[in-house]
């Protein structure tokens, strides 16, 4: 039997090989390997043999069996064009439908990730907030002038005997002290995103926006930390060769304070026509005031802390370098924009 | 506040040869910051609340001669050089009573025979350089010491203060004044008020002058007028009556009273030199507390471990002396003495941590992550839960969007409202997604395909004498889609979230009747969805109640040992069946009948596809006949159907 298969795995691969077109190829195989082609016709006759010869011819039958196969294809592929079998890979294909998740959400994500992996601890404070966690508790008194600088919407309702007006949050500041409140004993890495509103009458601004805050306390916090934390940060969100510094600021809940800015993506702190300085601002900073430290029930003479906080969209355009030209688009419904992203 | 400071002014009391770039640059890393130069080396320059001190020629040029040097460019200050001045507090031209919590140090002097004319081209053109116009010679007097040294003057006709007497008080409630600008202001009282001796309210102090006292062009005799105010009364005055003046908001931060002194001096020389005027010898002055140094006490291990760098002690002292103050050291305890223009903002060992940082550089300092325990996870975190969701919907087409919170009336039924709204499409907090998502899709109608838009947003929902519920939902709207695709994406988003719920016809607000179903697990409300008027489908679930509905994984249920039976039975009915109702019907009516699919519809005919399995065998034909039976003959009972095949 073993001759035999020799024989007519021989007689194929000759065929084969001479073989001008897809239909005589597929006449070869269906002659060979169809139903009751020869070498199929041999298979089933296998369980004729002793059992020991059975095996050995067994593996040769097949060996011939993939050899031809193997063959066969590579027979086709030698074809030109026009003797193939028609097929037309180029057409489009059809897609599932596909979402989108809107750039803030992306945002968020990323932003918070880059802060777990260096242990801080996604939380989620009121968006609509008591003045004093707002304002009162973050060293900023009733007609303190600071206050200014926060556009704030108030809330039309009766004020509460300790904690004063119900406004809407104007930063993600008046989650620090209830962060304190929480965990009560330091360590502290806190990351809160939340929205934000501030009363914006210029037509470019939407008086609703996104912040993130970073507030770490503990023992023996420095300005060093605080600054490993923001390269690190700058490092693997904006891109490894980002670098960061520290300018003089005053927050009336930070002592020092700071205006963080980033080196340009375009010429990494040379200077150039988009960033005239090198430098870019990305948003404000500082050590813990003991004042805040102290509303927040931990003690300033054993513990220290920095804490920042930044508009999301602002962080997320610096590094995407969208030059998305007005920022309200990204609170518009309109599905040309939506669609661009992932 | 937001100043201007041209390089040249500067550079009369800033003596260095740095170039106005380097000013800028080393101002802003360890200083205020300077957002740019303007043509002519104008520098426009950002002023912190707690550093009016620099708010100021001269303040910045004292600052700039502390920092320059610490980047190796010489430098130093010019300090303005006086005249010599009498002061006392009791003078023959002007009789005054002070409150002295409204105004710590109250200064006056009397000059003769003013000549009003044009100011010089010098001065001119510096006013003009930091945006004030030029008026005249006595005028422009006043605003150019203020933007030389930061402290307001105001001048008065001396001829039209009745009785040459002033009383400085409180203004009473209801109280009225027309001020220079020619606007009369019905005082809320608490103002800082000067009454003359005829009972007349003859300047609003500090924020601005009346118009009764007013210099003009019949003026002889000026009073020069120099005094520090009360901030708090200033800025409740200036912020009431929206009169927010220069003068105010340096006021409202807290000046110096020492500068009273520079800013009388400024004022005799420049009105001798550029008015002709004649000044009385002898100034009033009237500070009953002068100022005494305040003593910050620190020690170096503090300083440094706050900067997080080993900080010797010469540099501190040198840096601290280069900003005025005074250091004695005792051991390692450092004892620091205030200068009286920075005592409104350092009063704290972290006050002066900043002043020796800043100094020292910020880039000097290490860059390195803390070490330190980790704080615990948030138990029962729901962000991965809600991306979990996010993700879901737009891998079956869904768009999310981000919508103002703020609405009008018609999108916050029984909403918070603000006290000051923007305006009347932002007046209220949401309650509900559905006013935002309408309105986007809306903002879309041009659009023919279909298409989804969602968003996770949180609500607010009032609640008595607390802050309100701040409820995480989610929502979205269909447009161009059936109920049934819309009712197939709510379903498979709670299998996916592996929820075991209950759908129930229930009209709710905002829906067509008939058209709503709401969505329960247990007994709890997790949401609803249905058909809004104009062909819209839309769905709102509280995040909250869809995750504590669903659960991580699915519970195990053992595989079937032998294979199903499937057939299909093709049923039409009579118009108004409810083909949810007829699969239930089907699936209760034998324990057999594992499974019910509706795989097609055509006209009033309906095919069912049925799984049917036992335990123990597979059944039979004539056992799957039996249960067949039984089943249509409840279905013709129930509904009248009539079966097929």
């Amino acid at each position: 039997m073993r001759e035999e298969i020799i024989s007519i795995k021989n007689e194929a691969m000759a065929q084969i090989m001479e073989a001008a077109s897809a239909n005589e190829l597929e006449e070869i195989r269906i002659s060979y390997l169809g139903r009751s082609g020869k070498i199929t016709s041999l298979i089933k006759k296998l369980k004729d043999l002793p059992v020991q010869e059975r095996k050995e011819v067994g593996l040769l039958a097949n060996d011939s069996k993939n050899a031809l196969v193997e063959l066969l294809a590579e027979q086709k592929n030698r074809l030109s064009e026009a003797s193939r079998e028609w097929f037309d890979p180029t057409i489009p294909g059809i897609k599932p439908k596909r979402g989108h998740l809107h750039l803030l959400t992306t945002a968020i994500e990323e932003i918070s990730k880059t802060f777990e992996q260096i242990g801080f601890v996604r939380v989620r404070y009121p968006e609509v907030e008591w003045d004093y966690f707002a304002f009162e508790s973050l060293n900023m008194p009733m007609g303190h002038p600071a206050r200014d600088e926060w556009e704030t919407f108030f809330v039309d309702a009766p004020t509460h005997p300790k904690y004063g007006q119900i406004v809407l949050t104007p930063h993600t500041s008046s989650g620090q002290v209830r962060e304190m409140n929480r965990v009560k004993t330091p360590p502290i890495r806190m990351i809160n995103i939340a929205k934000c509103y501030r009363r914006q009458i210029d037509a470019s601004h939407v008086p609703m926006f996104h912040q993130f805050e970073g507030l770490v306390i503990d023992k023996g916090i420095s300005i060093s930390h605080l600054k490993g934390t923001l390269d690190y940060f700058a490092r693997n969100f904006f891109g490894k060769e980002r670098k960061t510094r520290l300018r003089p600021f005053h927050f009336q809940f930070t002592e020092p304070s700071f205006e963080v800015d980033i080196t340009c993506g375009v010429c990494l702190g040379k200077g150039c026509k988009l960033c005239k300085s090198g430098w870019l601002e990305l948003g404000g900073a500082g050590m813990v005031h003991p004042v805040v430290l102290k509303n927040g029930g931990i003690d300033p003479k054993v513990y220290s802390g920095f804490a920042f906080g930044w508009g999301v969209e602002r962080t997320f355009m610096m590094k995407s370098d969208l030059l998305i030209p007005d920022i309200r688009l990204l609170y518009s419904s309109d599905l040309r924009f939506l669609k661009q992203w992932t | 506040m937001d100043i201007k400071i041209p390089d040249s002014w500067l550079r009369d009391y800033l003596k260095t040869k740095a170039t106005p770039n380097d000013v800028a640059k080393y101002l802003s890393l360890s200083g205020p910051s300077v957002e740019k130069i303007e043509h002519d080396h104008v520098y426009s320059i950002e002023v912190t609340t707690n550093r009016v001190d620099v708010a100021s020629v001269y303040g910045l040029a004292r600052e700039a001669a502390a920092i320059l040097p610490q980047f190796g460019i010489k430098a130093r200050l010019q300090p303005v050089k006086l005249p010599t001045l009498k002061f006392s507090g009791d003078v023959q031209y002007l009789q005054v009573t002070v409150n002295h919590s409204l105004c710590p140090r109250f200064s006056a002097v009397l000059i003769r025979g003013v000549e009003l004319k044009d100011s010089p081209d010098w001065m001119k053109q510096r006013l003009t350089a930091v945006g004030v116009r030029a008026i005249n010679n006595v005028v422009d007097i006043s605003n150019y010491i203020m933007h030389e040294l930061g402290q307001p003057i105001h001048t008065f006709d001396y001829d039209k203060i009745r009785g040459a007497k002033m009383i400085l008080r409180e203004s009473k409630k209801g109280e009225s004044l027309t001020t220079l600008d020619g606007k009369t202001h019905t005082l809320p009282g608490g103002d800082i008020v000067i009454e003359d001796g005829g009972g007349y309210l003859i300047d609003l102090a500090g924020i601005m002058g009346g118009e009764n006292s007013a210099v003009d062009e019949s003026t002889k005799n000026v009073l020069l007028f120099v005094q520090t105010y009360n901030p708090l009364n200033i800025r409740q005055t200036s912020m009431f009556l929206a009169q927010r003046t220069e003068a105010a908001v340096l006021f409202e931060k807290g000046l110096d009273p020492e500068l009273v002194a520079l800013g009388m001096g400024r004022g005799i020389e420049l009105f001798v030199k550029l008015t002709n005027g004649r000044p009385e010898n002898t100034i009033l002055d009237i500070y009953p507390a002068p100022y005494k140094e305040r003593k910050v006490v620190t020690d170096i291990d503090f300083l440094s471990a706050r900067l997080g760098a080993h900080l010797p002690k010469d540099k501190t002292t040198q840096i601290l002396r280069s900003l005025g103050f005074e250091t004695y050291w005792k051991g390692k305890t450092l004892q620091v003495l205030v200068p009286s223009y920075r005592a409104g903002d350092i009063e704290i060992p972290e006050d002066i941590v900043e002043e020796v940082a800043r100094l020292y550089g910020y880039h000097n300092l290490p860059s390195e992550l803390m070490q330190g325990g980790l704080p615990e996870p948030l138990a029962d975190a729901p962000f991965n839960f809600e991306a979990k969701v996010k993700k879901t919907l737009t891998g079956w087409g869904g768009i999310e969007v981000y919508t103002l919170s703020l609405v009008s009336w018609e999108g916050a039924a029984n909403g918070l409202k603000l006290k000051n709204p923007l305006g009347l499409n932002s007046e209220y907090l949401r309650t509900s997604l559905m006013f935002s998502l309408s309105r986007a899709a809306k903002d879309n109608s041009g659009e023919t395909k279909p298409f989804h838009l969602f968003e996770v947003a949180n609500i607010y929902i009032p609640r008595k004498a607390d802050l309100p519920d701040e409820r995480m939902t989610l929502a979205g709207i269909f447009s161009n889609t059936s109920f049934r695709e819309v009712k197939g994406v709510v379903e498979s988003l709670l299998e996916e979230l592996n929820i075991e719920a209950k759908m129930t016809i229930e009209d709710a607000a905002h829906y067509l009747p008939n058209r709503c179903l709401s969505v329960k697990s247990q007994g709890k409300t997790l949401g609803q969805f249905g058909e809004l008027p104009g062909g819209l489908l839309y769905y709102e679930f509280d995040i909250e109640a869809l995750r504590e509905a669903s659960a991580d994984i699915g519970s195990f249920k053992s595989l079937p040992k032998y294979p199903a039976q499937i057939e299909d039975i093709t049923c039409s009915f009579p118009e108004r069946t409810k083909i949810g109702e007829v699969i239930e019907t089907i699936k209760q009516a034998d324990k057999s009948v594992a499974d019910v699919e509706l795989t097609d519809i055509f006209q009033d005919s309906y095919t069912f596809r049925l799984w049917y399995e036992h335990p123990d065998k597979t059944l039979i034909d004539m056992e799957v006949e039996k249960i067949r039976d039984k089943l249509t003959k409840e279905l013709k009972n129930k509904f009248g159907a009539i079966v097929k095949s």
